[in-house]
């Protein structure tokens, strides 16, 4: 394996993302990955028996996949030198107020209790590899709607765990989907009952921080018939000084008539690479929503994807991607159309500025079956300096009769007239780009909770500043 | 004969070949010898299935026949024919020969021409690319060499007619055209044999070198017999203020795989690059294409257009690349499938690899039955259903064939259509 290089995260990181919290953990499982750290982790949970196989199935699954070949450069990436396992504090606390000085100085940060007073239902943040603070809104548990960590969920809802858990994405998916499902922690677990509309959006805050130390946590998300739910997940993450590896796995079922919307602003630091699966099958007449926001991250390698199972089935994807110095945001989407009528589309936008890297890699499938079947997507890229590249690759087949599918894609600058028209009123040339590709942006701004549209923008701007000379 | 080191020398003492020539099949035959042949694993392949052919079965050369297609070409400024894997008949208008012309077999060539042919052959479609490019560079058949001289204009076209008519034989025919400062003219590659032919391996593969400010249209007609496994190269090196206009038109093969390239290396170089292809009963197709542009104020322009019938399946691959200092490049790229049948497949991978950020490039990629309001339309005016599905289809190929510089080769597509469509 090569040996690591040295990464660049940027001096002004501090200043513009804020913190660092020094290290202090309960528990710090070896670097490296085998057999004894797999089953380690798992006593250390008390899982049931056929959790601990099945991870040490998807250790051997992993170890015999190759490494994808396509995509970003993977090759530095050193499995051994990393920790598979760390528990932040003993115990889960109930309220805010009983967090860890330090855990609540780093949310105070990013802002989490504000947000929850707002407008939150439930937070479920994550700290390192396990979730330690948790609350929901008590009406949502009376309603039957269950919104805990991933390892709760086990313990506590063992046979719905078990029904669903790694059927979207089984371990032999990829690589990346083995080694989570061999060691992963932490997560969370939303099921929501027939009929109940959760109308507040449920938010879990994820952060690394320990240096080499993996995050594989595991989400499983189940909408039961005619429900709805919004899950919103957001990251920030302090600095490192040496390559981190985030590689989550997302399951979601949304059952006949349901709709599942999942948000996620993606914001880890640059030397982080994010190689995440998520995939969601919809059933009849359901929906499910994709809006995915990548920012941060030195690769990251997502295809959000939906497996249109049933008819009237409808699926979304709605991708931004900004790439910045040193950054390659290889993302896209995945829409698989199995049954009759379904529907599916896919918007990207991706921005590149000092030498970044935006790749979409999309696939459309119209299996034989998925007759009178449409798909659409669009791809707009914008580069904002001549060091910058952006890619496109739209994989199409179309194996159905009666079916349409579009795709459309263009690559552009910012136009000297927009850049024009601002500067002659005064303002300056780095704002004015700012506010075009903010422009550029937004039909997927307008998609998300307030909160986090204001957020997004700002973050946009920290990442425009001092961009143009 | 067969694929053996042994099969180069002899084609090459047949033509009684220059050294050099011979030298550059040897080294062919290495990388053929080397390289492996194509899995599903290679990206390139993953659609396109090559396990069922045996190339060893098709290792005869296909010798002169005397049956030739019916019709006459007319109308052009010179003609260079083929039967199986050899020479016919070589014929220019003897005002172009006096004007400096060259139109001769590419095994006649090396001998009178060795300067240009000896730096230009096979280095746009290179043997090292695949085991097929491969052998066809050591062991081509002979083929077309044109060069027109600078400034030299040709009203008519020129057309290269390959006509095979044995089956269970290897025919790879390769032309090398190469354009002179500002000269303009049209060349046709017609690449015929009849419809229940044998199975048998064909090539067909073309490079063409534009010099500063040429004008030079190229057309690939390609309907070999529906049995056969066709794979070809064509790649066009485009210098300054050169312009490009480049047809395929497939209609044949029950295999047929083409890579058209072109590589815009001079500033002002527009390359239009477009296709119309039919592929129906079994017939598989597949299309990669690239347009390279290495420096800026480059144009090119794809258009892709397929029809497909039965249990026809058609892969399109293409990409655009912007090389980090072609500024102000503009490229666009367009496939669109008409999928007349509930069991045809296609795929289209329209692929964008940006470097620059002076650029405007657009693509677009649609697969999609007749719309029933067009064919609504016309069945409310008493048109049968099976006339008015041609008719959309002849109006879903006319915004390309109307482009193709030649009427004979126009004809031929109309008559395929009204065949396959009644």
């Amino acid at each position: 394996m090569a040996t690591v290089p040295k990464v660049d995260v940027g001096t002004d990181y501090k200043e513009k993302y804020g913190f660092f919290v020094p290290e202090e953990y309960v528990f710090k499982a070896k670097r490296g990955l085998n057999p004894e750290i797999v089953k380690e982790i798992s006593w250390m949970k008390q899982e049931p028996e056929w959790m601990t196989k099945m991870r040490l199935r998807s250790l051997e699954i992993f170890r015999k996949k190759p490494m994808p070949t396509w995509g970003a450069d993977l090759s530095v990436i050193d499995f051994e030198n990393i920790f598979y396992y760390l528990k932040a504090s003993d115990k889960q606390s109930k309220t805010w107020e009983e967090l860890p000085p330090d855990i609540k100085a780093t949310y105070d940060r990013l802002g989490v209790p504000e947000a929850e007073r707002k407008f939150l239902a439930g937070v479920s943040a994550q700290y390192e590899s396990e979730v330690v603070y948790h609350s929901l809104q008590k009406e949502l548990t009376a309603k039957g709607v269950i919104f805990t960590d991933t390892d709760s969920a086990l313990r506590d809802h063992p046979e719905l765990f078990k029904e669903y858990f790694g059927t979207v994405i089984p371990p032999a998916d990829n690589k990346f989907a083995a080694l989570n499902t061999a060691v992963w922690s932490g997560g969370s677990f939303i099921y929501v009952p027939k009929g109940v509309r959760v109308d507040i959006p449920l938010q879990a805050y994820f952060r690394i921080n320990a240096e080499n130390m993996g995050q594989f946590e595991r989400t499983l998300i189940i909408c039961d018939e005619g429900s709805f739910v919004h899950y919103i997940e957001g990251c920030t993450a302090p600095i490192y000084t040496t390559d981190s590896l985030h590689s989550a796995v997302v399951e979601i079922i949304v059952k006949k008539d349901a709709r599942c919307r999942y948000t996620t602003i993606q914001n880890w630091s640059t030397n982080v690479f994010n190689l995440v699966t998520k995939r969601a099958m919809a059933y009849a007449d359901a929906t499910m929503e994709w809006v995915d926001g990548n920012l941060g991250s030195q690769i990251t390698m997502k295809y959000p994807s939906v497996y249109l199972m049933e008819p009237g089935a409808k699926g979304d994807v709605l991708s931004v991607a900004f790439a910045g110095k040193g950054q390659h945001q290889d993302a896209g989407g995945k829409m698989i159309h199995v049954a009759p009528n379904t529907t599916s589309t896919i918007t990207s936008k991706s921005i590149s500025k000092a030498g970044g890297r935006t790749s979409y890699r999309g696939h459309i499938k119209m299996y034989p079956d998925a007759k009178n079947s449409k798909s659409f997507v669009k791809c707009d890229a914008l580069l904002l300096d001549d060091e910058s590249r952006s890619d496109t690759y739209p994989y199409n087949d179309v194996d159905a009769e009666n079916v349409t599918l579009g795709h459309e894609a263009t690559v552009s600058k910012v136009s000297d007239e927009q850049l024009f028209y601002l500067m002659s009123r005064g303002i300056t040339r780095s704002e004015a780009e700012t506010m075009i590709v903010n422009g550029f942006i937004e039909p997927f701004t307008k998609e998300l909770p307030l909160e986090y549209a204001v957020e997004l923008n700002r973050l946009i701007q920290l990442e425009m500043e001092g961009s143009v000379g | 004969m067969g694929f053996t080191l042994q099969g180069v020398e002899e084609i090459a003492s047949l033509h009684g070949e220059p050294d050099w020539l011979l030298e550059r099949r040897r080294n062919a035959f290495d990388v053929f010898e080397r390289l492996p042949m194509p899995s599903r694993i290679d990206e390139e392949w993953r659609r396109t299935d090559v396990s069922g052919l045996d190339m060893a079965k098709f290792s005869e050369f296909e010798h002169r026949n005397g049956a030739g297609p019916a019709e006459a070409l007319e109308g052009v400024a010179g003609t260079v024919t083929m039967r199986g894997s050899e020479i016919e008949a070589v014929r220019l208008d003897p005002e172009l020969a006096g004007a400096g012309v060259v139109l001769e077999p590419i095994s006649v060539a090396a001998k009178t021409h060795p300067e240009l042919l000896e730096t230009l052959l096979f280095t746009q479609v290179r043997a090292e690319r695949d085991r097929f490019a491969a052998l066809h560079a050591a062991f081509f058949a002979d083929g077309t060499f044109l060069y027109v001289p600078d400034g030299v204009v040709i009203d008519k076209p020129i057309v290269g007619q390959v006509f095979s008519a044995e089956g269970g034989t290897a025919v790879l025919p390769h032309t090398l055209i190469v354009a002179g400062r500002g000269s303009r003219f049209n060349y046709l590659d017609e690449y015929l044999s009849p419809a229940d032919e044998a199975a048998g391996y064909k090539s067909g593969s073309a490079e063409l070198f534009l010099g500063e400010a040429a004008s030079v249209g190229y057309v690939a007609l390609q309907k070999w017999g529906r049995n056969a496994w066709h794979l070809a190269d064509q790649r066009a090196r485009l210098d300054k203020d050169a312009s490009l206009r480049l047809f395929n038109v497939t209609l044949g093969a029950r295999f047929s795989k083409t890579r058209v390239e072109a590589s815009l290396q001079g500033q002002g170089a527009e390359a239009e690059l477009k296709a119309i292809y039919f592929a129906s009963g079994e017939q598989f197709f597949d299309f990669h294409t690239l347009q390279d542009h290495q420096v800026g104020n480059t144009r090119s322009d794809l258009l892709f257009k397929g029809a497909l019938q039965d249990v026809a399946r058609t892969v399109y691959a293409g990409l655009i690349r912007i090389e980090k200092g072609a500024a102000r490049s503009d490229a666009y790229q367009a496939n669109r499938n008409l999928v007349l049948s509930d069991h045809a497949k296609a795929t289209s991978i329209p692929m964008l690899e940006i470097d620059n950020n002076d650029v405007r490039c657009t693509h677009g990629a649609t697969v999609g039955p007749v719309d029933p309001q067009h064919l609504f339309y016309l069945r409310s005016r008493g048109i049968p259903e099976t006339t008015a599905k041609r008719m959309i289809v002849q109006g879903f190929f006319g915004d390309v064939l109307e482009r193709i510089p030649f009427e004979h080769a126009r004809r031929l597509i109309e008559t395929e259509l009204e065949a396959r469509l009644g």
